[in-house]
C-alpha cells in the first residue's frame, strides 16, 4: 500500500510528457479490466454454485449504471490493446526510440477510430435494450 | 530580469515536513539556474543546502527538479526555465531527503556498483593495448557520456515504486560494458539485470531519456539490453 501511495504521490509530482501519462493510463486500464475479469468470473462461477444469486446479478449488470460501465470498459480495453503494442514494439525495436512521441499520438489516435463506431453500436444496443423499438427505428 | 525563486527548503533538526522558501532576486536571463541558487545562498540566506562541484554540466552534482521535471541546475539558462516570472526548485525524487535540495545517493551508487561498472577480461593483454575498431568503439559510445547525475533514475516511475530496482542509469552503465568487445563480463552483468529487479521493470516510459542533460538514448539502450537478454545475443 506504501508503495501505490508513494507512486500515485510522485507521479503527481513529477512534470512528466506523454510517455508518463500513457503509462498511467495503462496501469488504471489494466486495473479496470481487471476488476471486470475478477467479477466476470465470480458471476459466472455462480451460475454453476449459486444460480439465484447468478440471476441477480445478472439483473445488476442489465442497469443503466452497468450499460455506462460496459461503455467504459470496451474503451479501456481498446485503449489498453493499442498502447500494449506501442510499448510491445518499442522495446523490441529500441531504435524506434525517437518516434515515441509519434507513436503516443498514433496510439491516442488509433484507440479514438477504433472506440468511435464501437461506443456509437454499444449506445445504440444500449438505448433499444432500455427503450425498446424507439431506438431499435432510429438505429435502422 | 527579476525572479521569483520558490525553494523546497528542509531542515531535519527543526521542519517536521518540507516546506516552500520563496526569494525574489536579480540574475541575468543567460545565467544559470545554479547561479540563482548561489545569489539566494551568498545574499540572502547562507543555509542553504544544494550539491554542485565544478557548475558546467560535467560532474553530475546538481541534477534537481526544476519546474517539477528533473535537471542539471548548471546547465539550464534562467530564461529557459522561467515561467511567469517564477522558477520551483525541488530535490530529485525516489531517494532519501538529506536536507533542502540534498538526497542521499548511496541507494543510486549502489545500483551502480551492482553492474560491475568495470572492464572484465581476465586475459593477458600482453605488451600491448586491447585495440578495438572505430565500429566497436562506437557500439557502445552513448554510453560513456554518462555522469552519474541520477536524473534518469530518479525521473523514472519503476524507481520511484520501488527503490531495489537498479534504474536506468545502472542500466546504461551495463550497456557501455556489455557492448564493449574488449569486455568478458556480460553474462554476469545480464545475470544481475535478468532479475526481476533488472530490466524488466522498465515501462518503456521515456522520462529517462526526455531528461539526461548528456542526451543518451537512454530507453534505446536499456531496450538493447532487452533484447540481448531475450535473444542471447549481444551484438
Amino acid at each position: 500500500m506504501g508503495t501505490l501511495f508513494t507512486t500515485v504521490r510522485d507521479t503527481l509530482r513529477y512534470k512528466g510528457r506523454e510517455g508518463q501519462w500513457l503509462w498511467v493510463l495503462h496501469r488504471i486500464s489494466g486495473l479496470g479490466i481487471l476488476f471486470y475479469l475478477i467479477l466476470h468470473v465470480y458471476d459466472m462461477s455462480l451460475a454453476y454454485f449459486n444460480v439465484p444469486v447468478h440471476e441477480q446479478m445478472i439483473a445488476l449488470f442489465k442497469t443503466p449504471l452497468f450499460s455506462v460501465l460496459e461503455l467504459a470498459l470496451a474503451v479501456l480495453l481498446i485503449f489498453h490493446a493499442v498502447n500494449g503494442v506501442r510499448v510491445a514494439l518499442l522495446d523490441l525495436r529500441p531504435e524506434l526510440w525517437a518516434k515515441q512521441q509519434l507513436a503516443t499520438r498514433l496510439a491516442l489516435i488509433i484507440t479514438v477510430v477504433i472506440a468511435a463506431p464501437t461506443i456509437i453500436i454499444m449506445i445504440i444496443y444500449t438505448i433499444n435494450a432500455h427503450l425498446g423499438p424507439v431506438a431499435t427505428t432510429i438505429a435502422r | 530580469m527579476k525572479v521569483h525563486l520558490k525553494i523546497k527548503r528542509f531542515n531535519p533538526e527543526k521542519d517536521k515536513k518540507p516546506y516552500w522558501g520563496e526569494y525574489d532576486i536579480e540574475a541575468d536571463e543567460s545565467d544559470r539556474v545554479l547561479d540563482a541558487l548561489q545569489t539566494v545562498k551568498w545574499t540572502i540566506d547562507g543555509a542553504l543546502n544544494f550539491r554542485r562541484s565544478c557548475a558546467h554540466g560535467i560532474c553530475g552534482s546538481d541534477a534537481m527538479r526544476i519546474n517539477g521535471r528533473n535537471a542539471l541546475a548548471c546547465k539550464l539558462l534562467i530564461r529557459d526555465a522561467v515561467h511567469n516570472g517564477a522558477i520551483t526548485v525541488e530535490p530529485i525524487l525516489g531517494l532519501p531527503l538529506i536536507k533542502d535540495l540534498i538526497v542521499d545517493m548511496e541507494p543510486f551508487f549502489a545500483h551502480y556498483r551492482a553492474v560491475m561498472p568495470f572492464l572484465v577480461n581476465n586475459n593477458e593483454p600482453g605488451e600491448r593495448e586491447r585495440l578495438q575498431s572505430q565500429e566497436q568503439r562506437a557500439r557502445y559510445d552513448d554510453g560513456t557520456k554518462c555522469i552519474l547525475c541520477a536524473c534518469c533514475t530518479t525521473s523514472c516511475p519503476s524507481f520511484w515504486a520501488r527503490g531495489e530496482y537498479v534504474g536506468p542509469a545502472a542500466i546504461v552503465q551495463a550497456h557501455r560494458f556489455i557492448f564493449d568487445s574488449r569486455d568478458e563480463g556480460a553474462a554476469d552483468r545480464l545475470e544481475v539485470l535478468v532479475e526481476p529487479d533488472g530490466v524488466w521493470r522498465c515501462r518503456t516510459v521515456f522520462n529517462c531519456t526526455e531528461v539526461c542533460p548528456r542526451d543518451i538514448q537512454v530507453t534505446k539502450l536499456i531496450g538493447e539490453v532487452k533484447q540481448a537478454l531475450v535473444t542471447g545475443k549481444i551484438d
